[in-house]
């Protein structure tokens, strides 16, 4: 088994027309034990900008950690917000510091930038950016993820069809897979709000 | 607790997770995979200067992870790089060396030399004996004139009339076998490299999508991202996807966002 | 096998561990306290490596009481949760400790908590939480039986049944246990389920 598949993990983010959304699953699991079902893989860096963070529990909590410090030091030097851009910057260069010693953990960046420009990516766990126009996925269900977002997604949703685009993408997908799944949570950020919702999922 | 606090790393690798990630994988979790550039890239000398090419797929083991990624870096303004080999270490590699260029330019004043770049990438690759895994073709013009390189992982050069790198250097690499020759003309060598990159599309199944082109003359450069789509999404229902049923949700929070405060400069305050 | 689980309970938290010190095929003892007090409030119950349970749980101890010397005031439950998981995160890129841990507490303002803490350092707060091969065992029945806002003898009645379960169908079953509770007039310990008592060596 992967390092990856210790504790099993779903996430994914969508564009749509000046808004985006993030989701991921809600299961903690220990390999095919499950220890909780209300875990939260993706957080809040500012107003408008998320990580997700899939992979091993432990060093999304702990990269979370670092983050979340790096970025507090960043708002007291430059007296604002980070930009998405630069903090997947900071992301993958703290990842690469750890080239030859990964933390295992893949992040998913969604936020709003400049002119409420919504700009989602991913990297790899050694900080390779990949940046997409429509949809980034990782852990345990990406390969389903990549599939459902591929026959699903269309370009300049709105926000409630975004929610329901994302939220269907990332249903059926932990489906098909033991490791993720037991329900989810979806964040779908516009300019002006941040809709936070738990969604009901199957329970096996 | 003496416990130095987490201040930011002043650059170079930190190994304080190998310990660590040894332990776990003893007891039977296997390593990741990386994302990689599964590439064709080529680049060759024509009558004015460089043309280099890339394919634009990213893979994970047998996994397109990226459909239209971008494998041609940006060393100088008159220096490209195309990268094959595992993406964090391409693109790392390249942005940094490409910052030393900069500031020696800005410490010189003159334009930066290809083979300044070579040795820069070579003397880091070298360093870490293969370990970071990067497959390059290097190429610019300066004012020794057009120059093409190619750069092992274990820090290997070859200086090149034209070149291929990656999985689908075997199949783009037969087309220049079979029809470069000295002295061609922009429109076709243009034409050589999209046909190497498209055999390497073609034959290749690490390799896929389209195609980058950047023409470098002196003087000037020619950047043409996705110069060629020769696979486009066949698939797509303009209309969309509709759902039957809408999603069960167990509770909805809503964060309404405040205004940010614009601080303006120079207030009363201010003398 | 090492068995140790906790739940809340209304305006309490029990846990529970089993008392033998094995080594091999090796009883050593059957009267071993695998709970700690971390505190006045708090009850440290962890699993794993000996050596390594102790020298840990003990560090935490007297860190935490340090903690209470230097401030006058003592962590609160989730604190404590955190405190515990930096050093074992600390630690996991130095020289690993392998123990699992399950922290409960009881605090003035939020009321009881248990924390669960794996090796990796992953953290969680749950309602039920297990450890060790009873785990396959306990926390079936947790499953089963829990809910919210137990009384006290509910929850001794639902640890019973998991004791009995371990004990029934776990090959290698511990056959004693310690149950310790925490609520808001302190950590105590409650009572043993012992099958097997140590017979004192007889006198020269």
């Amino acid at each position: 088994m992967s390092i990856f598949e210790y504790n099993g993990s779903a996430l994914v983010a969508m564009v749509g027309k000046n808004c985006f959304a993030i989701a991921s699953d809600r299961r903690l699991g220990v390999q095919l034990q499950t220890i909780a079902t209300d875990f939260k893989r993706i957080s809040k860096i500012h107003d408008k900008l998320f990580i997700g963070l899939s992979g091993l529990a432990t060093d999304a909590q702990t990269l979370y950690q670092r983050l979340v410090f790096r970025h507090k030091l960043y708002q007291l030097r430059e007296e604002r917000d980070m930009k998405p851009e630069t903090f997947a910057s900071l992301v993958s260069a703290i990842l690469y510091e750890k080239r030859f010693g990964p933390y295992f953990t893949q992040p998913v960046i969604a936020g709003l930038g400049d002119d409420d420009k919504p700009f989602i990516c991913t990297m790899d766990a050694i900080g390779a950016k990949e940046l997409a126009k429509d949809f980034v996925v990782a852990g345990t269900a990406s390969e389903s993820l990549y599939g459902a977002c591929e026959a699903m997604f269309k370009p300049d949703m709105e926000a409630e069809e975004l929610f329901e685009t994302i939220s269907q993408a990332l249903l059926s997908s932990v489906d098909r897979d033991c490791l993720s799944g037991w329900g989810g949570h979806v964040y779908v950020v516009t300019p002006t709000e941040v809709k936070e919702r738990i969604l009901k999922g199957r329970m096996d | 607790m003496t416990k130095s606090l987490d201040v930011p790393p002043k650059g170079g690798f930190s190994f304080d997770l190998c310990r660590r990630n040894d332990m776990l994988e003893k007891k039977g979790l296997k390593a990741p995979t990386y994302l990689k550039t599964g590439t064709t890239i080529v680049g060759l000398v024509f009558k004015d200067g460089i043309i280099l090419g890339a394919d634009t797929r990213a893979t994970e083991g047998p996994i397109v992870a990226d459909k239209n990624c971008e494998k041609i870096h940006y060393m100088a303004p008159n220096i490209y790089c195309c990268g094959a080999g595992t993406a964090a270490d391409t693109e790392a590699v390249t942005d940094m060396v490409s910052s030393q260029l900069q500031l020696h330019r800005y410490h010189t004043g003159r334009e930066s030399r290809v083979v300044t770049a070579l040795t820069l990438l070579k003397r880091h690759l070298f360093n870490y004996q293969g370990h970071v895994s990067a497959a390059l073709v290097l190429g610019g013009v300066d004012i020794t004139g057009p120059h093409l390189h190619t750069i092992y992982p274990h820090g290997s050069t070859d200086t090149l009339p034209f070149a291929t790198m990656g999985s689908g250097s075997l199949a783009a690499m037969s087309v220049f076998e079979s029809k470069y020759q000295e002295n061609l003309t922009r429109e076709q060598g243009v034409k050589l490299v999209v046909e190497a990159i498209c055999a390497g599309i073609f034959n290749d199944l690490g390799s896929g999508s389209n195609v980058d082109v950047c023409v470098i003359t002196k003087g000037n450069k020619e950047y043409l991202r996705n110069h060629l789509t020769p696979n486009p999404r066949t698939f797509v229902n303009p209309k969309g996807f509709t759902f039957s049923k809408k999603t069960e949700v167990l509770s909805t929070k809503i964060i309404p966002l405040k205004e940010k405060v614009e601080v303006i400069e120079g207030d009363a305050m201010e003398e | 096998m090492e068995c140790v689980f906790g739940l809340v309970g209304n305006d309490f938290a029990i846990v529970v561990a089993d008392t033998s010190a094995v080594h091999s095929i090796l009883v050593h003892k059957s009267n071993e306290d695998k709970i700690m007090f971390l505190d006045s409030h708090k009850l440290i119950a962890a699993s794993g490596e000996p050596g390594d349970r102790v020298q840990f749980t003990e560090y935490i101890q007297k860190n935490v009481a340090l903690y209470q010397f230097r401030n006058g005031i003592p962590l609160t439950t989730s604190a404590a949760a955190n405190f515990t998981r930096g050093e074992l995160a600390t630690a996991l890129r130095k020289n690993p400790y392998s123990v699992n841990i399950l922290l409960a507490g009881y605090d003035k303002e939020t009321g009881p908590s248990l924390y669960y803490i794996d090796y990796l350092a992953t953290l969680h707060k749950l309602e039920k939480g297990a450890f060790g091969y009873g785990s396959y065992f306990s926390l079936s029945m947790m499953d089963r039986h829990y809910h919210s806002g137990m009384s006290v003898e509910e929850a001794i009645d639902l640890v019973d049944k998991c004791i009995n379960e371990i004990r029934s169908r776990l090959v290698v079953a511990p056959p004693n246990f310690i149950i310790k509770i925490v609520d808001k007039d302190g950590a105590r310990e409650y009572a043993w389920r012992q099958s097997v008592a140590d017979t004192p060596a007889p006198s020269a």
